[in-house]
């Protein structure tokens, strides 16, 4: 009796990671729309729902410490919803990472400093994407989606360097932008760590399945230090 | 259950009484004779023990032929009820056959009447089975195949039907949506609140854009509770394509209006400077007039382009092939384009090899074509730039290049600049409709060839088309 409602619980913590996870992704895609069509209305918006994202988090939080506290988990539920915690806050901060970019896209909205939207577009679906599949990986307990989805982390950095170098170079070109200049740079650092955090969520994956503690062989460092 | 007695069943009890009598009456006097003709010859009292022997031979012998009657029969009563039993299960798990009746059960007539019921339910049973299967095939075959997304969701938010559509739209298999949740299936909060509300009584539609793919949906939800008690479903209609076409037209009101404005204006500000007085000036007049005049022909070309594009468009425009050189087609164009080119300060020169095979065209487009890219070469290439024209055969096509080393176009723009109204931002400022790669993509397209681009930003553009030398 008491092992079904152990079950039914992990299946309702689970669907909470996944609201959440999709509070957070859209939050990313609506920041960087903001930043494209220079709207700080929308900015405000998403500045205003990062208090949203973060009830839930605490919300998710608390739901797990009394599942620990009533229901004892062992072995693979006990993992799972270890990692599950660890998700929580990988989540709680990509969502600050969102509300970053909109504070920069309300910074920016009354100049014209010339961002490389298209790139920073790709950058926020490429990373909005990898996590929206992290997450289908870590509630199938896909391994071989979660050793695969690091790898287009070099994808998310490649584009960094571009739009950094073009960043850099309007930045030469008219000293004035500077600030603005960087600002755009957060922008894309945010958009960085985003496929970073995804990377750790992947990890989480094969902890639930194997146990085993992996560190996927992508640098955490900023590609710009190299 | 009612209890009856089916005298029938005596038939047995009654022929073994009646043969057992037979019996008796016909051994009896055997041993009745032998018994009492010797009591009265010995005087003694009569032994009776061979009557009682007969009496119970023929009761025993009488009584194991009944036996062996209803052993016989209850054994093959038990095989046809085994068969029924076989045939009943069968049924049951679906699987439908013939049901074998042996021929001896006739005596039984309940046996038979059991068989041939069963035989008929299972006849109707298979018939309405096969009917259920076709109308399940022809649904699932609607439900596959229609371009709208549907779920369909229990009171406990487990999904229970994904179409086709829909695993396509959420990326996932039936397998791992069947019985998991809406919120692990659909991974969306917009689309789940949607669920809720619908579930809640409060059906509702959204219009929506659906995560890094940028899909726009519109989602509708509906209440079953009628139909299937606890049901709620939801229907996706893809308006991805339809939002484009959205962007398109508000593209081009934005661009039109834009471009119409500037000539208007410039018309509007010469009239009132001739009417406060500047035509009493002659001179300054006929300047005014030329101005007006060349800002009329911009509004002419503008509109004749729009003319020409919706007729290209609408299939309504008619060509006239014919086996033309391509020299000469490069010769027109060139002898058209060339004062131009020398006004801009840009180089214009032509190159084509004079064996060429003749291809299947219409000349006044194709110079259409030439003349709208030379235009767009000239405009894009600074003062000492070079633009060369030149052709050459590849295979059963002849391969056209319009070549400048101009400030090319930007990656991004490479994708789109054959659209109707699209204009990378720099075309903006050498004015243009927006029109005019559109429309030689069209007049290509008509003749059966192809058009594209190559170009690297800053070092010029190379735009290619191909017209095929047989006749379509």
């Amino acid at each position: 009796m008491s092992r079904f409602t152990l079950d039914q619980e992990i299946r309702l913590v689970q669907d909470e990671i996944l609201l959440l996870g999709s509070l957070v992704e859209q939050a990313i895609l609506n920041s960087v729309d903001a930043l494209q069509r220079r709207d700080t209305t929308a900015a405000q918006h998403v500045c205003e729902n990062d208090r949203k994202i973060n009830a839930k988090h605490h919300a998710i939080e608390n739901h797990i410490l009394i599942t620990f506290a009533t229901q004892s988990p062992l072995a693979g539920d006990l993992r799972f919803l270890a990692a599950m915690l660890e998700v929580n806050t990988e989540l709680e901060r990509i969502g600050d990472y969102a509300k970053g970019i909109a504070k920069v896209a309300i910074h920016l909205a009354d100049t014209d400093f010339p961002i490389p939207m298209h790139e920073i577009q790709q950058m926020a679906d490429l990373a909005t994407s990898m996590l929206h599949r992290s997450l289908g990986a870590f509630v199938a307990e896909d391994t071989i989606a979660a050793h695969s989805i690091p790898e287009e982390d070099n994808q998310v950095d490649e584009l960094y360097e571009r739009i950094y170098r073009k960043i850099v170079e309007a930045m030469i070109k008219n000293p004035d932008t500077i600030d603005s200049g960087n600002q755009v740079a957060w922008v894309i650092h945010n958009l960085e760590r985003t496929a970073d955090r995804v990377t750790n969520i992947c990890e989480r994956v094969v902890f639930i399945v194997s146990g085993e503690s992996v560190e996927f062989d992508v640098s955490d460092d900023e590609p710009i230090d190299e | 259950m009612k209890s009856r007695f089916h005298l029938r069943i005596l038939w047995p009890f009654v022929l073994i009484l009646a043969v057992s009598l037979a019996a008796f009456a016909l051994l009896f006097p055997l041993v009745q004779d032998s018994v009492f003709q010797r009591a009265i010859e010995t005087g003694k009292q009569a032994n009776y023990i061979p009557i009682f022997t007969l009496v119970f031979l023929i009761l025993a012998i009488g009584l194991m032929i009944g036996l062996l009657i209803n052993i016989y029969y209850t054994n093959q009563h038990l095989n046809v009820l085994e068969d029924l039993t076989g045939a009943a299960q069968e049924l049951g798990e679906g699987r439908f056959r013939e049901i074998k009746i042996p021929g001896d059960v006739g005596r039984l007539p309940e046996m038979q009447e059991l068989a041939e019921a069963l035989q008929k339910t299972a006849t109707q049973t298979e018939e309405q089975f096969n009917a259920l299967n076709k109308q399940q095939a022809m649904l699932s075959a609607v439900l596959d195949h229609m371009t709208d997304g549907v779920l369909i969701a229990d009171d406990s938010g487990k999904v229970q039907l994904l179409n086709a559509a829909a695993e396509r739209l959420f990326k996932i298999e039936n397998e791992q949506a069947n019985g998991h949740s809406v919120v692990e299936v659909m991974r969306h909060y917009t689309l789940v609140e949607l669920w809720e509300k619908t579930k809640n009584g409060n059906p509702e539609t959204i219009t929506m854009e659906l995560g890094s793919a940028h899909k726009y949906l519109q989602v509708v939800g509906i209440n079953l509770e009628k139909e299937l008690p606890g049901r709620t479903m939801l229907l996706f209609q893809d308006l991805t394509q339809t939002h484009q076409l959205e962007i398109v037209r508000r593209d081009f009101i934005s661009n039109i209006s834009h471009e119409l404005r500037t000539p208007i204006a410039g018309l509007k500000a010469i009239s009132e400077t001739l009417l406060d007085g500047a035509l009493d000036d002659p001179p300054a007049a006929r300047k005014f007039l030329v101005h007006m005049d060349n800002e009329v022909d911009n509004l002419t070309q503008m509109v004749n382009e729009l003319l020409e594009l919706s007729r290209i468009e609408a299939g309504r425009s008619n060509f006239e092939f014919q086996r033309s050189e391509p020299c000469d087609l490069i010769n027109k164009a060139y002898n058209r384009m060339s004062l131009q080119a020398e006004k801009a300060g840009v180089l214009l020169t032509q190159e084509c090899p004079s064996d060429l095979p003749k291809v299947n065209a219409d000349p006044a487009r194709i110079a259409q074509v030439f003349i709208n890219l030379i235009h767009n070469a000239i405009k894009f290439t600074p003062a000492g730039g070079h633009i060369l024209l030149s052709a050459w055969q590849d295979g059963d096509k002849v391969v056209f290049l319009v070549q400048d080393d101009g400030v090319g176009v930007a990656k991004k723009d490479l994708k789109r600049i054959f659209e109707r109204f699209y204009k990378a931002d720099r075309a903006r400022a050498g004015g243009g409709t927006g029109l005019g790669l559109s429309i030689c993509k069209h007049i290509v397209d008509a003749h059966g060839g192809h058009i594209w681009v190559e170009s690297i930003e800053n070092a010029g553009s190379q735009f290619f088309f191909t017209i095929p030398t047989t006749a379509r």
